[in-house]
């Protein structure tokens, strides 16, 4: 898609006032990853057609009630790039064929978890990268198979608890970097972002509306059921997530990766770690001081490669 | 067979309450459906979870619409017609209600021919999503009404339901479980199995008749957007926003950025307003406002203020 927009997201003021989001969904009170998404879709615009893998946003659109102005397909959980193939290859067809005028042309975008985007989606999606699709891919991450009762996914953090990992030391695996793995692809462009931090994303998606290609977005999305917080921490949490370092905001293109917000002085971890239940075993009853230590020094270790901050 | 349903608020325990119920009822030698609804369970949310049991094979499928005995964890949810309490009640069915009020004053509420029990509210709390124990009160209170299941019976189910809690925890379920099962022996008996409605029995469902059309050019199109706004999340709130606007400086793309649900919009003079119709009460707002001018109240206080304004 061609379209050439100048970036007018400066401050907070700039954010939409008005929403296209429809109210009423059956998302969680607090739920972080519904956030990125009507932030996201306030900036996208209307012109847009969902195709969503399963997950806690296939309950957005349950017949006959939806919160997008447009349309929406529903993909098995491995597969929805390879349905945003479909969607485009039909549109472009469609154009083509003059059958669809290019003022009715619209933005392929989708949207799935972690668990679909880290783990069984990946293959579709690297084939999609591959073929140079021209979407964008919004992966909300809350970090497990949040729709079905927060189980470990591959992007699940290192001592986390979920339903599948609940012994003393919580999940014992470290979270997959889907960033690099993407970035490998070397697609026009991949990001993260954070609802917490709205003029980030406000800016990185008001440039992806310009471009063409794969548009890779991964957002942190704070889950107060699956993480086990009061849903009113939500921004809280993510903007320490980003404060502490945990989720460093970036992005790729041509080969580069830059951070877009890098946290001054990073506090410590543990402020982060210590709002949520799923990490309550590092401080309760005794704290697990080498415990909290090994997250720090992965966390200090990051910032040190990347050398910024 | 008995027919039993649990109505509360997600994060109540409902779903815990008929494991525990069913267990219950399965260790006391009964065949048994135990099942939460299946849908957007979300915290706050009005949800329900049923039990069955019977001595013989259950053949009965799908959410029970003849219920023997209909047990509410959250009595802000009575009234509330999307929560389907009173749903399928009559004169056989016992309503019991978890309440700081009387049954006669629920009975003439609701004018209802069904049997209305009172399981007397303990928690003084503000926020109702955080009502504790609920979930076993309620299991021992049906547990007890049913008089089948003996209180032996009652602690093993609850300790295998709970098994995977700190033993501390376990205990103060079971003792509060206790009580609440010996509050109610007095009424030992009074639920007990309906009779098996035969198909005829069933009024006809509420069918809309759509035209078949030509499969090549339709299909079942939404040509309106967003029509999610239809449905009442707000519902769901059991705190609730309340903006300050003498103490509001006006930065409304903060509240109404931030708000997940866009629940906040921005007036004409810049200001925000709250859609009370869907916020669901998360407090992100409340968080997150720079003056602190966005208090929480609970649900409850909000609406009796707003009756007693409006009277
Ligand atoms: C192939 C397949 N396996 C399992 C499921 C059941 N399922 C539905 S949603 C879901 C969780 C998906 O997790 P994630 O992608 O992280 O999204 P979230 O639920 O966290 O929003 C699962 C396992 C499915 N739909 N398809
Ligand atoms: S489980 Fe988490 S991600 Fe899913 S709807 Fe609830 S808050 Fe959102
Ligand atoms: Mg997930």
């Amino acid at each position: 898609m061609s379209k050439q927009s100048p970036l007018h997201f400066h401050r907070m003021k700039d954010m939409p006032s008005t929403h296209l989001l429809g109210t009423g969904t059956p998302t969680c009170a607090g739920c972080g990853g519904l956030e990125t998404l009507h932030t996201i879709y306030d900036i996208l615009g209307e012109k847009t057609v969902f195709v969503n893998a399963a997950g806690c946003m296939t309950l957005l659109s349950v017949y006959p009630f939806t919160p997008f102005r447009g349309g929406w397909l529903y993909t098995s959980m491995a597969s929805a790039p390879a349905g945003a193939q479909g969607v485009r290859d039909a549109l472009d067809i469609l154009l083509q064929k003059k059958k669809l005028s290019p003022d009715e042309n619209v933005e392929v975008v989708v949207i799935t978890g972690d668990g679909a985007a880290y783990g069984m989606g990946m293959s579709a999606t690297s084939g999609a990268m591959d073929r140079n699709l021209d979407f964008i891919y919004l992966c909300y991450d809350n970090e497990g198979y949040g729709n079905t009762g927060q189980q470990y996914s591959p992007a699940t953090p290192h001592a986390a608890r979920t339903s599948t990992s609940r012994g003393s030391h919580g999940y014992p695996g470290y979270k997959k970097d889907l960033f690099a793995i993407w970035a490998a692809h070397n697609p026009a462009y991949v990001a993260t972002v954070i609802a917490a931090e709205p003029l980030d994303l406000a800016k990185k998606i008001e440039k992806i509306k310009g471009m063409s290609g794969p548009r890779m977005l991964i957002s942190l999305a704070p889950c107060p059921t699956g993480w086990d917080y009061d849903p009113q921490l939500s921004v809280e949490i993510g903007r320490l997530a980003v404060q502490t370092g945990v989720w460093p905001l970036k992005e790729y293109s041509d080969g580069e990766v830059r951070h877009t917000k890098v946290p001054k002085r990073r506090k410590p971890v543990e402020e982060y770690l210590q709002l949520q239940g799923r990490f309550r075993h590092l401080f309760e009853p005794q704290r697990d001081a080498a415990g909290i230590a090994e997250i720090q020094s992965r966390i200090d270790a990051y910032w040190e490669r990347a050398k910024v901050g | 067979m008995f027919r039993i349903r649990f109505h509360g608020r997600g994060g109540q325990g409902m779903k815990t309450a008929s494991r525990i119920l069913g267990t219950a009822f399965f260790n006391a030698g009964y065949e048994v459906q135990d099942a939460p609804r299946y849908g957007a369970e979300r915290r706050g949310a009005p949800i329900f979870a049923y039990v069955r049991a019977d001595k013989s094979a259950i053949n009965e499928r799908g959410v029970i619409d003849r219920p023997d005995l209909v047990c509410v964890a959250d009595d802000t949810l009575v009234g509330m017609p999307a929560a389907g309490v009173v749903q399928g009640m009559d004169a056989h069915t016992v309503l019991l209600i978890n309440s700081h009020e009387t049954a006669a004053t629920w009975q003439q509420r609701l004018n209802t021919e069904a049997r209305v029990l009172i399981l007397t509210a303990t928690e003084d709390v503000e926020d109702r999503a955080e009502l504790p124990y609920i979930g076993s009160r309620c299991a021992a209170a049906a547990a007890a009404l049913t008089n089948v299941i003996e209180r032996e019976t009652l602690v093993a189910a609850l300790t295998e339901e709970l098994g995977h809690l700190p033993a501390d925890v376990i205990t103060q379920n079971r003792d509060i479980a206790l009580r609440a099962f010996d509050d109610m022996k007095q009424h030992a008996g009074l639920v007990t199995p309906g009779s098996m409605p035969s198909a005829s029995d069933y009024d006809r469902p509420e069918w809309i008749e759509m035209p078949f059309d030509n499969a090549a050019i339709s299909n079942l199109a939404i040509h309106a957007g967003a029509t999610s706004v239809l449905v009442r999340t707000g519902l769901w709130r059991t705190m609730r926003p309340v903006i300050n606007y003498p103490k509001c400086s006006g930065c409304a793309w903060i509240c109404s950025t931030y708000c997940p649900d866009g629940a906040i919009n921005v007036r004409a003079d810049g200001y925000p307003e709250i859609d009370y119709d869907h916020c669901k009460g998360c407090l992100v707002c409340v968080a997150q406002c720079p003056p602190h001018a966005i208090e929480s109240i609970p649900e409850h206080v909000a609406r009796e203020q707003e009756a007693e304004a409006s009277a």
